[in-house]
């Protein structure tokens, strides 16, 4: 054991377990943060840099040449890289709303009203929680196709919104909801949406949090639903953008990798930023819920 | 909750009798219960109709179109043919088969990896660290680029080979490379890749057994202390038994995300007949067949794992849990089975 006297005249104590200890942890950091770290040095990386082999890890002279190289090589063509950004911004942000309203919604009165058919409709959803979503995309798209929404933000949008794992979440944080205050709140004379609204919500923010993160990230980067639903290159999302600025997945276009590179990291940034926003909120919940999609 | 609403039901019976007229007026009257499960109805009712419309309706379409040949694709008029679509799956198609066996070898290479490291990294993690929050957000941030068409470019780029490169003489002076010989090398560095990717993904199971490790009363550990267990048996016979509901969880989360997984051979296969070649019906079986695999895997682990877990301890996991206020989510699996 090692004793260094630290400041306000404490004493510092290291022991060869707690070095061991951070060094493992270090070395994990490292592992799981590398592929980050390259992702992003990629991404202000020259020209001549990209090809290097072996890849080198860092950057040395980083530009920003990639990103305009996006813009403009995408701007040419016939749906420039700000409409993909677009949609995808539209369509994710209109999920995550109406998903967290509905399954919210749908969470609480399955709770606390105990509707007929309540018990089934659970059961239901626990199926669908084990069920690959691919199994049913062929008929998902018969649906969508007769509702006549090909090729609509609809398409995008609705499928996505009433997802099983989503008022799973809910209902696991409804359930710790005590009945006493909304009885209270009734005695009082408040309507049943202004209940929800000014006392449930608040109280269950740290569900929703997790709510709005899950589903940021995993509509962010559905991939599926653009690829089916929509034909038209001008409703198509960034995660296809993406795939066909790469010139898809055999094919690495030497001219385009810097390109790609830039995207894949465009890509990226909104999901972190919604995550550092939420992080407080979400790390607790998922510590104690341990629930994820 | 339906007991006391039950209460004001004498109340409100007397009413109609008081006032008649209102009650004849305006239809029926609805007692409070019926009442609240009426509005429970409408506030549910969204969930329901996009519950309906995209997931019990696909499902069984897709289960008659498995067994059937579409006729006319107006209408989507369907002639039963029975099994063929799934005999064909079997021994006409070429490819179906051997994709298959590549996806088992690569979830079985991988799920036990990822099982068992996400456990040593939480128990890491678990211990008095500075930084444990940083370091559970650097563990948890993959997830957040890790799923999706990112992951895919990633490994597109090389991700797993190049990130690690041990080959290039950086990490590993080349005398060492040479004396080893390439082989052992080459086996170095797929073994490096399998650990990245395995690591990207883990992000959520750490935070599962990080929730089941805090909820461990630390009584027990002391307890096991003063009687002279030896950490090795601490761990088999406190630890692990205690999070055998987070393990349950996590073993079938990570089944069916490496099931479901964008990167998964097979998904990318139905997706291609399906779509590509336009054969809904031979996609359906396909898609059948591989769900039924999933949901049998998925019931074997739970079959081997129900006869694991330790409910005496799982009752005092609970009864942890509520005193502050952890959900414990072992419900999920039971009832879907």
């Amino acid at each position: 054991m090692i004793k260094i006297k630290w400041f306000r005249g404490q004493w510092l104590h290291i022991t060869f377990a707690k070095i061991a200890l951070y060094t493992v942890m270090l070395c994990l950091v490292a592992f799981t943060a590398l592929p980050l770290i390259y992702l992003v040095s990629t991404a202000f990386k020259p020209m001549d840099e990209l090809f290097v082999y072996p890849p080198a890890f860092f950057v040395k002279h980083p530009t920003t040449v990639n990103f305009s190289d996006l813009v403009v090589s995408l701007g040419s063509s016939t749906v420039p890289f700000l409409r993909y950004a677009f949609n995808s911004i539209v369509v994710t942000l209109t999920i995550v709303f109406l998903t967290v309203v509905v399954s919210a919604l749908g969470a609480y009165s399955l709770v606390k009203f105990k509707p007929p058919g309540g018990v089934f409709l659970f059961n239901l959803i626990l199926m669908a929680l084990m069920f690959s979503p691919h199994v049913t995309r062929i008929p998902s798209y018969l649906v969508v196709n007769s509702l006549g929404l090909i090729n609509t933000y609809g398409a995008l949008i609705l499928p996505n919104i009433a997802v099983a794992y989503n008022i799973f979440l809910m209902k696991q944080f409804v359930e710790q909801y005590p009945d006493e205050l909304l009885e209270a709140a009734r005695i009082d004379g408040a309507g049943e949406f202004r209940i929800f609204m000014q006392m449930v919500m608040p109280a269950l923010k740290p569900a929703w949090a997790t709510l709005v993160v899950m589903s940021f990230v995993s509509n962010w980067n559905d991939y599926f639903s653009p690829l089916i639903y929509v034909t038209s290159q001008a409703m198509k999302t960034l995660p296809l953008a993406l795939q066909t600025i790469s010139g898809g997945a055999a094919a690495v276009s030497v001219g385009r990798a810097g390109a790609t590179a830039a995207a894949t990291f465009c890509m990226t940034v909104p999901t972190v930023v919604i995550f550092t926003a939420m992080q407080g909120q979400v790390m607790e919940t998922m510590v104690y819920s341990g629930i994820k999609e | 909750m339906a007991e006391k609403v039950k209460k004001p039901k004498p109340e409100k019976a007397p009413k109609p009798v008081k006032a008649p007229k209102p009650a004849g007026k305006g239809g029926f009257k609805l007692d409070l219960q019926t009442k609240d499960q009426l509005k429970g109805l409408v506030f549910v009712s969204p969930f329901i109709i996009g519950v309906l419309l995209f997931f019990v309706y696909p499902v069984t379409l897709s289960l008659r179109l498995s067994f059937g040949d579409i006729t006319s694709v107006v209408g989507m008029k369907i002639r039963l043919i029975g099994l063929q679509n799934y005999i064909r799956a079997f021994l006409v198609d070429v490819n179906f088969v051997p994709t298959f066996l590549q996806m088992i070898q690569q979830t079985a290479v991988k799920y036990p990896l990822t099982i068992v490291l996400s456990l040593i990294i939480a128990m890491l993690i678990n211990q008095d660290i500075a930084c444990r929050g940083l370091f559970r957000v650097i563990f948890f941030i993959p997830f957040l680029l890790g799923v999706g068409e990112v992951m895919q470019q990633l490994l597109n780029q090389g991700v797993d080979r190049a990130v690690l490169n041990v080959t290039d003489g950086t990490l590993i002076p080349y005398n060492v490379i040479s004396y080893f010989g390439t082989t052992i090398m080459d086996a170095v560095q797929t073994i490096l890749g399998i650990l990245v990717t395995v690591l990207w993904g883990s992000g959520v199971q750490i935070l599962l057994f990080l929730s089941g490790l805090q909820s461990i009363s630390p009584a027990l550990y002391e307890a096991a202390r003063i009687d002279g267990a030896t950490e090795w048996e601490i761990f088999w016979k406190v630890t692990v038994p205690m999070i055998s509901p987070m393990l349950l969880l996590n073993l079938i989360y990570t089944l069916v995300d490496s099931f479901t997984n964008i990167t998964n051979p097979m998904l990318s296969y139905i997706q291609d007949n399906g779509f590509k070649n336009g054969e809904f019906e031979f996609g359906a079986a396909m898609g059948w067949i591989y769900f039924a695999f999933v949901g049998l895997v998925v019931a074997l682990v739970f079959a081997i794992m129900k006869g694991y877990m330790h409910t005496n301890e799982v009752e005092g996991v609970k009864k942890h849990a509520r005193k502050h206020r952890i959900i414990t989510i072992e419900s999920k699996p039971k009832r879907s089975f």
